[in-house]
């Protein structure tokens, strides 16, 4: 579904992404760690395709596609969802709008007719069960005075609401106490089928204790140093970093 | 081209009881809300002189729209004891509209909510001057522009409170967007001379929020419906709250139809 080829990638003058290498097959969960400012997020970015990052070498090939040749609107109607991990304020823009709009461009884009106005209320209520989000939530302004829990079980309501072919969710559990960190595992979990994959952006093991990961990926300054299954996630959870770094180093 | 079409009459020289008025070219250059009376104003696209003056607990709603280059406007509001007056304002075409209001009688209260957006070489002037001339009157003014292409919007206004206006409420704030070349200038001026009041002002003029922007992108929006998506919410607040319930539908139709073209 995605293959990553020595991937560069720059902000300005600086380079972060410095030769990524990365396969995800339909049906899959990879997880991806590493220290803070490995490039991560920028990853995540550049997959996105936000405009404000410059690939200076290699390849991305999404769903047998070019993935670089297309706009950000254009790699979300094909199915790439990216889940922030700072999820921004709208004022005066309510989900249940936002979200319709969202949807229905996703429908143009495959010669589907808009839902009509039962059709949408019926997905709303079904999707947001999904991560037990309060339907009250959806007629207020885009994440505006949520918590940092509420804005991320968003993040994943609008994942339920897009049905993405690869999610990638950047820090999804960070800032989130264990009910919520529950209830948007539980989201994620729910939400994975054969013909999906999920790219899951954590510093912390606890998430992939409800996520299970088939790859656990090492992100240090810019390439990925090491991958393993989801015991590598234990064994950095017990002992750091450092171990895996001075290993890389060697080499 | 009319949108606003209810049963209107045209306004006369004195008003008392209910009803919902427009003006016509019989219209007085001076009206009298009397006293107890609960009026409502609809004023679409017609070029008004005003002086409307409010009796002791009468109640003013004016929806007021301008979508039609070269009408001006210039209104002014005088509230006796206990009289309230609530304004919408909707522009967007090109115009220069004025509203002056003195609250004259203790516990008058005025609220203004306006809105222009303009595109092309459109070019507006918006003046909202208050006075608070005594004791426990309340005012509020919130005026959102936005401007794109090369358009140029003006807020001026003025709130001043006289020296024994104590416990005066007052609250004054412009919030504009420009894109492209266009350009907004916002002149909000605040003169106090009581020493009991509670009076904020404020105002900015900003771009769009690329963040929002991006996130609603990568939700699949395109990049022009992520941005007049973002300028619909920035102004719905004032359409929303509008002071005759059954206008709002309309007004939000006139903003959405203008936003195309921005």
């Amino acid at each position: 579904m995605l293959k990553v080829e020595n991937l560069h990638a720059s902000v300005g003058d600086k380079e972060i992404l410095r030769g990524i290498n990365l396969e995800v097959k339909a049906g899959e969960v990879h997880a991806i760690m590493g220290p803070n400012g490995s490039g991560k997020s920028t990853l995540a970015s550049v997959l996105a395709g936000n405009e404000k990052f410059t690939v200076t070498a290699g390849s991305v090939e999404y769903m047998g596609e070019d993935l670089m040749t297309l706009s950000i609107e254009e790699r979300s109607r094909k199915g790439l969802f990216l889940g922030f991990q700072y999820p921004v304020e709208i004022p005066g823009v309510t989900m249940a709008n936002f979200m319709k709009l969202a949807v229905n461009e996703h429908r143009k884009a495959k010669g589907l007719a808009p839902l009509t106005a039962a059709e949408y209320l019926r997905l709303m209520r079904e999707k947001s069960a999904i991560v037990e989000l309060d339907s009250k939530l959806t007629a207020r302004s885009v994440n505006e005075g949520f918590s940092g829990g509420e804005k991320k079980k968003n993040e994943i309501f609008q994942m339920a609401m897009l049905d993405p072919k690869l999610a990638i969710l950047d820090e999804t559990d960070s800032g989130l106490d264990i009910d919520a960190l529950r209830i948007v595992a539980t989201g994620v979990t729910r939400l994975k089928r054969e013909d999906n994959a999920t790219v899951v952006i954590t510093h912390y093991q606890r998430l992939l204790d409800y996520i299970v990961p088939d790859y656990v990926h090492v992100l240090y300054k810019g390439r990925i140093i090491y991958t393993g299954d989801k015991s590598l996630a234990l064994k950095l959870e017990k002992e750091g970093y450092d171990w895996l770094i001075n290993d890389y180093k060697e080499e | 081209m009319r949108r606003i079409s209810f049963d209107t009459q045209p306004i006369g020289a004195a008003v008392v009881g209910t009803g919902r008025w427009t003006l016509s070219e019989a219209t007085p250059s001076r009206v009298t809300i009397e006293a107890g009376a609960e009026v409502e104003l609809i004023i679409e696209n017609q070029p008004a002189k005003l002086q409307l003056t409010l009796e002791r607990d009468a109640r003013l709603r004016v929806v007021h729209v301008i979508t039609e280059a070269g009408v001006h406007s210039s209104l002014g509001v005088n509230l006796r004891e206990n009289a309230e007056c609530r304004v919408a304002q909707v522009i967007t075409a090109a115009t220069e509209s004025g509203v002056e209001v003195s609250l004259a009688g203790s516990g008058a209260s005025f609220e203004l909510g306006g809105v222009f957006l303009l595109s092309g070489d459109q070019r507006c002037g918006v003046r909202v001057d208050v006075r608070h001339d005594v004791s426990d009157c309340r005012s509020r003014t919130l005026y959102k522009g936005v401007a794109s292409g090369s358009a140029r919007g003006e807020f001026s206004g003025i709130v001043y409170v006289a020296p024994d206006a104590q416990r005066t409420d007052s609250e004054q704030l412009s919030r504009n967007i420009t894109m492209a070349d266009a350009h907004i200038a916002t002149r909000p001026q605040l003169e106090i001379y009581a020493d009991d009041v509670r009076c904020s002002h404020g105002a900015t003029v900003g771009q769009l929020d690329d963040q929002a922007v991006l996130y609603m992108r990568q939700r699949g929006l395109s990049l022009e419906m992520a941005k007049r998506l973002q300028i619909e919410g920035f102004v719905s607040d004032v359409v929303l709250h509008a002071p005759i319930a059954e206008c709002c539908e309309t007004l939000v139709e006139i903003l959405h139809e203008k936003l195309q073209s921005l």
